[in-house]
């Protein structure tokens, strides 16, 4: 793999990283800031992968796999968590669940 | 520079700011599909088999399986577009201040000799051996063959670890829903 390919991926990865943070920023709806964290894991896949291509190492592929390990475990409790707070608020709203702070 | 890299970097741009910009949750969830095929493609190029079929069954099949089912389930009203306010300007703002430092630190740490990347600053010291996965080393057992090697050998406690962290996660699943069906 050229330089200029492995700048180029690394480049995506940050690219991709911002846009997901973007997301979770601007968003109100906790579906799709879950989405948004999910872009940003695949993101830094990415770049873990990248980096393991160009040193020669398997380490990235490894902790690439362990990343969506544990991406899979986060949504299933995240979605839960939604579903059960919706059952009990009746919105999706994360501006309006601010019971906490009085 | 390989011409599919920018043809699968462009698809996964645009989909991603679909993803953020969409007004119903599942256009999201359908934009975000095409990002994650995208990258597996990309993983398929980077010589990473085993995750480009772990991608796909595990984020665009299960994952966005579960995402798309709990959209259905709730059925959220769409939602308006993100407004231009503060909010937002502070936000995009602080994502470009965060990803312009990322990149400088990654371009900082890789190590660049004779227009060939030699290693990373800190795991060359730290690790010099263990770049030994060269691509032709690694075709000649086959990619799932060799990280299956790595995953029994060297990382077997984190791989036992992660199921233990797969069990409590469906646990607490069941848990979390069981108890809102009885009527909080």
């Amino acid at each position: 793999m050229s330089t200029g390919d492995f700048q180029f991926l690394l480049f995506l990865g940050t690219l991709l990283f911002m846009i997901g943070a973007t997301g979770v920023l601007i968003r109100r709806n906790p579906l799709v800031i879950f989405m948004s964290i999910e872009l940003m894991l695949n993101s830094v896949n990415l770049v873990l992968v990248a980096y393991g291509r160009a040193l020669n190492s398997l380490a990235g592929q490894v902790f690439a796999f362990m990343v969506i390990v544990v991406a899979a475990a986060e949504v299933v409790v995240g979605l839960a968590m939604v579903t059960r707070v919706f059952r009990a608020e009746h919105t999706l709203d994360v501006d309006r669940l601010d019971e906490m702070k009085d | 520079m390989n011409w599919a890299l920018w043809l699968l970097g462009a698809i996964a741009v645009i989909s991603a700011i679909s993803l953020i910009w969409s007004s119903h949750a599942l256009y999201s969830a359908l934009s975000l599909v095409v990002t994650i095929c995208a990258l597996s493609v990309i993983f398929l190029i980077l010589n990473a088999q085993f995750l480009f079929a772990v991608q796909i069954i595990v984020y665009a099949g299960a994952v966005m399986v579960l995402f798309v089912f709990i959209i259905a389930l709730l059925n959220p009203r769409a939602e308006e577009r993100p407004r231009v306010d503060w909010h937002m300007v502070l936000g995009i703002l602080a994502s470009i201040v965060a990803a312009v430092g990322v990149w400088t630190m990654a371009g900082s740490t890789a190590v660049v000799q004779n227009g060939k990347i030699r290693g990373a600053v800190v795991g060359r010291i730290a690790h010099p051996s263990s770049f030994a996965y060269t691509e032709q080393a690694v075709n000649a057992h086959g990619n799932v063959q060799t990280i299956a090697g790595q995953l029994f050998t060297t990382y077997l406690l984190p791989f036992e670890v992660s199921s233990l962290l797969l069990l409590v996660a469906a646990a607490g699943a069941v848990y979390l829903t069981h108890h809102a069906r009885k009527g909080l």
